[in-house]
């Protein structure tokens, strides 16, 4: 024994105290750390009620949401490729195809082939791509119209997005009309959600009709997609939004931008989402793929900005649920969820998946159905050529 | 073959080896360091990296592959006793040999029950999900996918059997079995922690991969599970981190807290029995500790939302942060020969501890300043395929075939010890842990100590969110 009887050991004392040190700790985190009583050190959420003013209405006409036509052959070439981190640029997707083959390419290499012919010969630089990429045919694209009118009557056109393949993206520009809005300057800017390749490679269609349009974008990109607008002819304004709330980026009163800090698949970060309040209606959010999550978007929102009633009111664009009409559980997490934030009109499709858009509807969510036209897969979300207003009819 | 009579293949092995090394620490530590960094950088680039050769990290391909790797070893060494290799052999191989022949039975037992148990026969003629071929028959399922959901199952069964598979050996001391000779005590260790692996797995995962479908399968798995409400997700993530305490507090107590408290219990079935479920309850207060954690560096979980703020990832990333331990432990253990010992072992154990809790948080920060440029994995904590359990399993895994395959080599010699010296390691093992017994003074200090603990913890909630406002990881 290492003490006499009555007699302090200081060596018995800290064998007691390390035991005791490393029972207490574990005590307080397995009684504590779970508890109730550990909400007490969350701060309270502090509205800070920014006001970026109101607009009268939304209209959002679907260019394209088809950003490819095959789930297999995208999710073929992603495995293909070594799975959903690898680099976008190296895919050899169209228009950045060296005739390596599969996760063999790279932008600068791509870019040699068909810089000389951007923006103005896109038929030719399509042409030579098509032989050089891997599945061209798969590419489609993502794009949007969006028609703002001021409070005051004054309407204003953005374009949210230039989708990917040069040869579709041309095509659906032309059925809805919007070579001849770039061409007549009635497009104010070009506001790219994020860099991946069916929202944003498809730019040199824009800038053939309007080179000098205002862009905004990621101010996240990499510098491959940073060179892309440069190559691809743009001589217009080029506004980088900053992520987080300090990075609010005004352009009307009723709207502004907002970049989410957020990782996304195929070596791709941050998403820029539109934020418009319209009179009398509510908080509308125009995204296009809503990689940070429609709940994100509702709760920073609530958070940051002040809003018609109090309400969130509509959504447009893409939610990333599943994009791939793959599933997990946590999807369902936010079908169970979305219910409990009051949208009053969801015109969702693009990577919200046609198995979600059923999911919501079966729970009765206010989702605007499409047409299935134009390639657009299933009439249970908003198509090609499709229309969705908020605060005025369509 | 006879109880205790004959071949002892690699019975007592790892005890029963005397490392020497060849030149002072901490020169054999960082040359073990540098060397097998280097074997994991080449073979992360070769099997993983999104970037390099094979590009196993789809995620859930490398991730399934890494994990059960991990048992494959752990099945060798702790359950089979490098069965049927002879300890003539053991002792007399050159550990580079030695280490390449077991490695690579290693690798082909792991493809045999990959390929040939799981995807071939369970998933023919048990669960379809686990056979990517069965999946690829749903509607509008696409490859990729098919093999990434299967791949998931096997991995959530991993989670649970590498937690069991040691901790029938750490915690129930092989029991009943610790007396039959090689293969027996294997094949029943073996068929007893697969067999409860399988029951927890249908507990805890099978409704995960019931809800994977549209529509939920409600009449062959229960949906909406009944942790719903408690983990704020229908994810079976909630216990893929509690799981991954249990992987982790096993080998903690294995490696540097030497069996430590639950080696003082005298009496051999309640000793086994507080081991078991005692390594259950620490994991589940690690469990609720790095949940917490996470609230008080980021904000309170909303559901539904995705990635850093949804529930679901913020459970699974309580697994992924409790592997950050192991990382320090398992290389005091191997590579620096469990330091410091000075003391009585409950000082010892609290100072690895805390050494531990410090190498963690540092190798975390890290991880995460540079794992996108030098694995290839996406940038930011939170992201569907940021999977940093794969990198730091593949890491341990490479530390383990070369610990239990390769003695350390060359960093340190490998020679059998002497009879003498296993008993004399026998009684000083006995002196330790008879050292600490009830005493007026230890009891003091125990109650002193548990303020102390208690109070450390409630320091630590103060300081957390402050720390990570100051540092900062991910520009």
């Amino acid at each position: 024994m290492s003490e006499d009887k009555g007699k302090f050991s200081r060596r018995d004392f800290f064998k007691g105290a390390a035991m005791g040190v490393l029972g207490g700790a574990f005590l307080g985190m397995g009684v504590y750390s779970y508890s109730p009583w550990r909400k007490a050190h969350f701060p309270e959420v502090k509205r800070k009620m920014t006001d970026i003013g109101a607009c009268k209405s939304v209209k959002v006409t679907n260019i394209s949401e088809t950003s490819w036509f095959k789930n297999a052959v995208l999710t073929g070439d992603i495995k293909g490729a070594g799975g959903l981190l690898v680099d976008q640029y190296t895919y050899n997707w169209p228009p950045f195809g060296d005739g390596t083959g599969l996760g063999k390419g790279s932008y600068a290499k791509g870019i040699a082939k068909i810089m000389h012919l951007l923006p103005n010969n896109l038929e030719e630089a399509w042409s030579i791509t098509e032989k050089l990429s891997v599945n061209p045919d798969n590419a489609g694209g993502f794009a949007a119209l969006v028609e703002v009118e001021e409070m005051n009557g004054k309407k204003h056109k953005y374009l949210l997005d230039s989708g990917w393949s040069y040869k579709w993206m041309d095509e659906c520009f032309k059925r809805e009309g919007i070579d001849q809005m770039l061409k007549n300057r009635e497009i104010e800017a070009l506001i790219i959600s994020h860099e991946h390749f069916d929202h944003f490679w498809g730019v040199p269609v824009t800038f053939k009709y309007d080179p000098n349009i205002t862009m905004y974008i990621p101010d996240t990109f990499y510098p491959e997609g940073l060179q892309y607008i440069r190559d691809a002819g743009h001589k217009g304004k080029l506004i980088k939004v900053k992520p987080g709330p300090k990075g609010l980026n005004p352009i009307i009163p009723g709207v502004a931008t907002l970049l989410f800090d957020v990782p996304i698949i195929c070596r791709v970060y941050g998403e820029q989402a539109i934020y418009a309040n319209v009179k009398d209606h509510g908080l509308v959010s125009v995204t296009g793929c809503c990689h940070f999550g429609i709940i994100q978007f509702a709760e920073t929102a609530f958070r940051e900005f002040k809003y018609e009633k109090d309400q969130l009111y509509g959504i447009y664009g893409g939610l990333h649920i599943s994009p791939f009409e793959d599933w997990d559980p946590k999807y369902d997490d936010l079908v169970i969820s979305l219910g409990k934030y009051g949208f009053q009109k969801v015109g969702c499709n693009h990577c919200t998946g046609v198995i979600c858009a059923k999911k919501f509807i079966e729970r009765g969510y206010p989702i605007q159905k499409g047409t299935a036209r134009f390639r657009s897969p299933d009439p249970a979300y908003l198509g090609n050529g499709d229309r969705i207003g908020f605060g005025v009819e369509v | 073959m006879e109880e205790g009579v004959g071949e002892r293949y690699g019975i007592g092995y790892l005890e029963e080896r005397k490392l020497i090394q060849r030149w002072p620490q901490p020169i054999p530590a960082i040359v073990s360091l540098v060397l097998t960094l280097a074997v994991f950088y080449a073979t992360w680039w070769i099997f993983q990296d999104p970037r390099g050769w094979l590009r196993m990290y789809t995620p859930y391909v490398g991730y399934m592959y890494t994990r059960w790797w991990l048992i494959m070893l752990i099945w060798m060494v702790y359950i089979f006793n490098y069965w049927p290799f002879k300890r003539n052999w053991l002792e007399k191989s050159h550990p580079l040999v030695k280490g390449s022949i077991l490695t690579a039975i290693s690798v082909l037992i792991l493809y045999v029950l990959i390929e040939g148990f799981f995807t071939g026969m369970f998933g023919n003629l048990g669960l379809a999900y686990f056979n990517p071929e069965r999946i690829m028959k749903l509607p509008r399922m696409t490859e990729f996918f098919a093999i990434e959901y299967a791949s998931l199952a096997c991995l959530m069964f991993a989670a649970i059997a590498s937690w069991l598979s040691p901790a029938w050996v750490v915690a129930c001391e092989e029991v009943p079995w610790q007396n039959l000779g090689q293969p027996a005590k294997g094949i029943s260790i073996l068929v007893m922690t697969f067999f409860l692996s399988t029951l927890i797995y249908f507990m805890t995962m099978h409704s995960h991969m019931g809800i994977l479908y549209y529509p939920w399968q409600y009449f062959t798995s229960i949906a909406p599970p009944y942790w719903e409400k408690f983990a704020n997700t229908v994810s079976g993530n909630f216990h893929v981190a509690w799981i991954m305490c249990c992987t982790v507090t096993v080998w903690i107590v294995e490696t540097i807290w030497e069996r430590f408290p639950f080696s003082l219990i005298k009496t051999n079935w309640l000793r086994r029995v507080t081991a078991f479920f005692g390594i259950i309850a620490i994991a589940w207060a690690m469990h609720f500790f790095l949940y917490f954690a996470q609230e008080l560096t980021w904000g309170p979980a909303i559901r539904g939302t995705r990635l850093i703020n949804a529930p679901d990832w913020r459970w699974l990333h309580v697994g992924e942060m409790a592997v950050f331990f192991l990382v320090p432990a398992i290389f005091i253990t191997f590579y620096c020969g469990n330091w410091p010992k000075r003391f009585s072992l409950p000082v010892n154990v609290l100072l690895r501890t805390a050494i531990t809790i410090a190498a963690a948080a540092l190798l975390y920060i890290f991880y995460y300043k540079i794992s996108h440029d030098f694995l290839g994995t996406q940038k930011g904590f939170m992201h569907e395929q940021q999977f940093p359990m794969i990198p730091t399993i593949w890491l341990i895994n490479i530390w383990l075939a070369h610990h239990w395959f390769m003695d350390n080599w060359p960093a340190w010699k490998m020679v059998p010890k002497t009879a003498d010296e296993i008993a004399r390691e026998h009684a000083a093992k006995e002196a330790k842990l008879a050292e600490v017994r009830w005493t007026p003074s230890l009891g003091w200090g125990l109650g002193i100590g548990a303020l102390c603990g208690v109070a450390i913890y409630f320091i630590t909630l103060k300081i957390l969110p402050w720390m990570y406002q100051s540092i900062t990881v991910i520009k």
